[in-house]
């Protein structure tokens, strides 16, 4: 008898410690897989096909800035230019793109170039000239705007290339193009960040960056390349939502500064850096994209998409740093 | 002199002399910019930004930030011209209730990242998104109005003076002195410099907190209703921006965004500064799109040369 009532006893005391640190490294994924639950209890239109193809397609762009945004938050640091840069980079799409395909490349490659100008701007003030990252990014964002108004002269002209409305909107396969670029630059990036070399010193340097200058790793550069790859995703995505939405105006990607750095803190990373990872973060923008189809679908004006977004931000950061 | 000239904070005198030579400046390229009748103008402009400001500085100095004013001032706004809908005798008591909800709303800013433990960055990053959703449900229909008269508190003028400056001055006044005079007020610097060594020394941490993110709260909702009187009514997005510009004085008049340093009077000259740059800027006949991207200069080397003083 004692033996088994031990056992049990045992049982519960594992099963609670044990469980515990499950739900705060899983608490995200538990959180979403009850949201997917009710909804599609709440509305049976949730689990139609088409209404997962509308969700992956609107998540894809926000995915790719929170890529970015989950490196810079790990160095300690935040990215609030990454919306800016995405309407930028629109602008450069129409108005180099004139509606020809050919241009694509070009178009990339411009964009791709223009990003890392403007991540190793942030990352020099950031590092170099001590700016604290929110200061840096905010001035590089209201500069970026500047820069954009003044270029278009405050009203964007030109048209999209053909091919970005297949990037944004198509399939492959029956399978979004803007979801498989997203699943690609996942796995890249999380190579990046779990099995190279690079990803180790990241974490090291944002948990503390102190230990990891002694131990001789190059604290700054690691933190520059983490603001240029920021940009570069985030140029990425800014390419991709110009393609779903089908037109370029100067405030393209508004929001998604914020909505970005919501999700990777939701995702379990602290500004403090060094904690959390890409997965939660991804999980992060999912959660927001079914939120949004959530009031959508139960017919709640779309006004009161802000709303509830703010409390799940709210809520869901809490249920994560209540931990430590 | 010279020792009051070292007490002196060296961010108050690099603002006040950059004013000093963009007055010179002015006053060679824009005949007008220096008239009497322009530093009036000017004043009166700068009053909403020196009301965020004055905010959002209570709040910097203790470490934090508040994202939630544009959302704050796009509610009050809309609430207070709803609810007069021109009628005169409403508008007392509205004000009244619009400014309490301000001080409530930051209140409870500051008491969610307290309880919470979350960074007040996403803690008034979710507010603007409920403040706003809730803005946007209640101007489904435009707001009301304003009774027409109600414009003397952004346009009146005491012999010449704009009435709003003097308020925005005064309030200046009133919170250098609470944070100079009033203990409540001292503490503020002590939370923002170390918040633990001000637990151990038995501040409660948590007042002073919730304290400043209300006063922030109470300025973004006068804000409000100092933009309705400008305008003539509410506007669901009249606000916009105003969280994010409202960091520039505040940092270029020398508060360090991690807290417990630097003065009100900074940031005061810090939204003349700003205010006057863009007058300036308009004399000159730059266009709005590249007074945005001198902002964004501004912000960078005036925060890089701070932290290189302090290095020092």
């Amino acid at each position: 008898m004692t033996p088994v009532r031990r056992l049990t006893l045992n049982a519960q005391r594992m099963g609670f410690f044990q469980l515990l640190p499950f739900f705060q490294k899983y608490g995200l994924f538990v959180f979403l897989l009850l949201l997917i639950v009710i909804s599609s209890f709440l509305s049976p239109h949730f689990l139609s096909a088409k209404n997962i193809e509308d969700l992956l397609n609107q998540a894809a762009p926000l995915g790719m800035v929170v890529i970015g945004q989950t490196f810079v938050i790990l160095t300690g640091g935040l990215d609030l230019s990454v919306a800016s840069l995405m309407a930028t980079v629109a602008v450069i799409t129409t108005s180099v793109g004139r509606a020809n395909d050919a241009m694509v490349l070009p178009i990339f490659l411009i964009s791709i170039g223009f990003a890392v100008g403007v991540g190793l701007a942030n990352g020099w003030l950031v590092t170099k000239r001590k700016v604290s990252p929110f200061l840096a990014t905010l001035a590089m964002m209201i500069v970026l705007q500047g820069i954009r108004f003044a270029y278009t002269k405050g009203a964007p002209s030109g048209m999209l290339p053909p091919f970005f409305r297949i990037l944004g909107t198509g399939t492959w396969c029956g399978i979004p193009i803007n979801l498989l670029a997203l699943v690609l630059l996942s796995v890249i990036f999380a190579v990046v960040l779990y099995k190279a070399g690079y990803g180790r010193r990241l974490y090291l340097t944002g948990g503390n960056a102190r230990a990891a200058y002694q131990s001789g790793i190059a604290v700054d550069r690691v933190v520059i390349i983490a603001y240029i790859l920021c940009s570069v995703t985030a140029a990425l995505g800014g390419l991709f939502l110009v393609g779903y939405t089908g037109s370029v105006d100067n405030w393209v990607g508004k929001g998604y500064e914020l909505d970005s750095i919501a999700a990777v803190i939701m995702g379990g990373a602290s500004f403090k850096g060094g904690q959390g990872g890409l997965f939660g973060a991804l999980g992060g923008v999912v959660v927001l994209v079914v939120i949004f189809n959530l009031v959508l679908l139960l017919g709640l004006p779309v006004q009161a998409q802000m709303i509830v977004k703010g409390l799940v931000i709210i809520l869901a950061s809490a249920f994560y740093l209540s931990r430590d | 002199m010279k020792n009051a000239l070292k007490k002196v904070d060296p961010a108050i005198l690099i603002v006040a002399g950059l004013l000093v030579i963009l007055f010179l400046i002015g006053s060679l390229f824009a005949e007008r910019f220096g008239t009497l009748q322009n530093i009036a103008n000017v004043l009166e402009q700068s009053v909403s930004l020196g009301f965020v400001s004055l905010g959002q500085a209570l709040v910097v100095l203790t470490g934090g930030i508040d994202l939630s004013i544009g959302a704050l001032i796009n509610l009050t706004s809309c609430l207070t011209s709803g609810l007069v809908n021109g009628r005169a005798e409403m508008i007392l008591p509205v004000i009244c209730a619009v400014l309490l909800l301000g001080l409530l709303v930051g209140a409870l800013n500051g008491l969610l990242t307290v309880t919470l433990g979350v960074h007040p960055l996403i803690v008034t990053l979710g507010m603007m998104s409920i403040l706003q959703g809730i803005t946007l449900i209640y101007t489904l229909r435009p707001p009301g109005c304003m009774p027409l008269f109600f414009d003397f508190f952004a346009y009146g003028r005491i012999l010449g003076f704009p009435l709003g400056t003097l308020i925005m001055l005064l309030l200046f006044a009133l919170i250098i002195l609470f944070l100079k005079r009033i203990r409540l007020g001292r503490y503020i610097y002590a939370v923002g410099g170390s918040p633990e060594a001000a637990r151990l020394s038995g501040i409660s941490v948590n007042r002073v907190l919730i304290t400043a993110y209300a006063l922030c709260g109470f300025f973004a909702a006068l804000t409000g209703v100092y933009l309705v009187s400008r305008m003539g009514m509410g506007d669901p997005w009249m606000g916009q921006g105003y969280e994010l510009a409202s960091i520039t004085p505040v940092v270029v008049g020398g508060i360090t965004l991690a807290g417990g340093k630097g003065g009100l009077l900074g940031v005061l000259l810090g939204v003349l500064l700003i205010s006057f740059l863009n007058n300036l800027l308009n004399f000159m006949d730059v266009s709005s799109f590249y007074q945005w991207i001198v902002q964004g200069v501004i912000i960078v080397v005036a925060v890089s040369f701070y932290t290189e003083k302090i290095r020092k």
